[in-house]
């Protein structure tokens, strides 16, 4: 595997940096190199935040994503959207909450962006607004295909408690299949 | 020590798991970002192995107990960020003056003063040599992996207790917050090497705490045990009781640098790595050597033999192997994220001052391009 470099991107409070910490720890358990950082600013709610994923066979030395070379991103707030877009790498994926990212037509041009309603399935369907850090690891890793689903369902299950289980095997459920959906779609032109 | 555990963690939590591992048996501070979470996780760890956690009114009340738990004859530790080893300055200063053991995490963050609470840097590394007022020589080691992070924790607690003084543990946010995979020590191997702090066994009536070798220190032991001594800040004699006299006050200070001095082999630590068929050395430390690691495998790809020389003990420094190497290369860099604070330690030992230097300082991480630009203009 060549590495997956993956950045989530929302406001503080979202609680996205979870589904960095089980893409980490669910590749290293497949044997694998999985880092996670994130950055976020002094502001404890609304300050834009990021999370770097990388995954990778070798040993990953530098910790942070380098800005072109991002394959994949997720974003659920349009300020830290505008802010870190241009770390994709040219033709790369995005998924957006439409109902709070707002792309241009250039940004749908040069990357293939979906639009899935994140916040709203957690929330709605799901049931629990804490479960959109799940939704996105389901989305994140039915388009990019970074690692066996069942080592990632696995080491999700064993970070969060015990009853919630059920809400967020739900929440992986639902992401998967609005991914799917959205694949088959296409990319919002 | 083998690395046969594999832990997924983040830096500032194995900073508090390697505390617990290694004995503390206590821990006073008061939160602080982005130190937070070692105080955190080791108020989980302590009390489920009979030890004690505190979080005290504010950051110097914090030192101050743990510094108390020291002198009691236990394990301790403190952890914080640069704005809280200022306002621990003045007790750090008591602890070295009084051969109080003790360790100190330091995650740093933007400065001077509150400065960037949530963003990188490692403009503490002067401060590290000297917090506070008054002479004396500081150690201070420096984790570079998330491993290190624990690995170096283990080390300052044997350090602590072999120098009898404060040791700091630097960390940075990057290193503290970034989560991944470490290669660990067992526990076993961590519990079998700890080497706890000289005892005196003879007649209370023969012991003298402060009345040692001149290039060792003081033997204080644990409290409650029969054996009388007195703590101070001041100039203090064999017994530990206040004295201007003029020969015990020189000896006293001249002691406080030989118990360093005379033991380097002891405590300087360094990685080499891809120094020996290098043209151009690069000179980093803490999570700045990741991006130097990466610069130089790119530039190496690309047909330019760089090599990373890493000092993970930064007081005192590795003086003997940075002016070997200042003579053996034409080319040096240093890089870190501050102003040139180690720079400066560098040109002392190489005893040149034609030494280049990549610096930042606006919170935001050096990333390998920055570096292999850099060393691309040499």
């Amino acid at each position: 595997m060549s590495r997956i470099v993956m950045r989530f991107t929302g406001v503080g409070g979202q609680g996205v940096l979870l589904a960095g910490e089980i893409f980490a720890a669910a590749k290293i358990k497949d044997g694998g190199y999985g880092v996670k950082t994130a950055t976020y600013t002094s502001q404890v709610r609304g300050g834009p935040t990021v999370v770097d994923i990388q995954l990778d066979d070798k040993e990953i030395w530098y910790p942070y994503a380098i800005d072109g070379q991002i394959n994949f991103m997720l974003s659920v707030a349009d300020k830290s959207y505008q802010l870190f877009k241009n770390g994709v790498a040219e033709g790369g994926t995005m998924v957006i909450e439409p109902n709070l990212v707002h792309p241009t037509t250039e940004d749908k041009q040069k990357w293939n962006i979906y639009e899935i309603p994140i916040i709203t399935i957690a929330k709605e369907e799901v049931g629990n607004v804490i479960t959109q850090s799940v939704v996105a690891l389901a989305i994140a890793n039915t388009m990019t295909k970074a690692l066996d689903e069942d080592v990632l369902i696995e080491t999700m299950l064993s970070k969060v408690p015990k009853k919630v289980h059920e809400a967020n095997l739900k929440a992986y459920e639902l992401g998967k299949k609005y991914a799917l959906e959205a694949l088959e779609k296409g990319p919002s032109k | 020590m083998s690395a046969t555990r594999e832990i997924i963690s983040s830096g500032n939590d194995l900073a508090a798991i390697a505390a617990v591992d290694a004995g503390c048996m206590f821990f006073g501070g008061y939160p602080i970002t982005p130190s937070s979470e070692v105080m955190h996780t080791i108020s989980d760890l302590l009390p489920k192995v009979g030890g004690t956690a505190i979080q005290m009114e504010d950051e110097i009340a914090g030192v101050a107990a743990a510094i108390g738990a020291g002198m009691a004859g236990v394990r301790t530790l403190t952890a914080t960020s640069g704005p809280g080893i200022s306002l621990k300055a003045e007790n750090l200063g008591l602890a070295q003056m009084a051969e109080v053991p003790l360790v100190v995490v330091n995650v740093m963050r933007g400065g001077p003063s509150t400065g960037l609470p949530t963003r990188v840097s490692q403009g503490d590394v002067a401060q590290a040599k000297n917090p506070s007022h008054g002479d004396y020589k500081s150690i201070t080691v420096c984790a570079g992996t998330l491993a290190e992070c624990y690995t170096e924790t283990v080390r300052a607690f044997n350090l602590a207790d072999r120098f009898m003084q404060p040791v700091f543990v630097l960390l940075d946010e990057t290193l503290g917050h970034m989560h991944g995979k470490a290669m660990l020590p067992t526990v076993e191997e961590v519990k079998a090497g700890i080497k706890p702090r000289k005892k005196f066994e003879g007649d209370p009536a023969d012991y003298k705490p402060y009345g040692v070798a001149q290039d060792e220190p003081a033997v204080l032991n644990p409290m409650f045990e029969g054996y009388r001594y007195h703590f101070t800040g001041l100039h203090h004699d064999a017994m530990g009781f206040p004295t201007e006299e003029i020969e015990t006050c020189r000896k006293l200070i001249d002691r406080l640098f030989k118990k360093v001095d005379a033991h380097r082999d002891e405590i300087e630590s360094n990685e080499e790595y891809m120094v020996d068929d290098a043209e151009i050395l690069l000179i980093g430390y803490g999570s700045a050597s990741l991006a130097i690691k990466e610069a130089v495998n790119v530039l190496r790809e690309q047909g330019i033999k760089a090599g990373l020389f890493r000092p993970i003990t930064l007081w005192p420094s590795p003086e003997e192997r940075m002016f070997e190497l200042g003579q053996k290369f034409d080319k040096v860099l240093v890089v870190e994220l501050n102003q040139g604070q180690y720079l400066e330690e560098v040109q002392r030992c190489m005893g040149r001052r034609d030494i280049e230097k990549l610096t930042k300082t606006n919170g935001r991480p050096f990333s390998p391009a920055d570096i292999i630009e850099k060393v691309k203009e040499l």
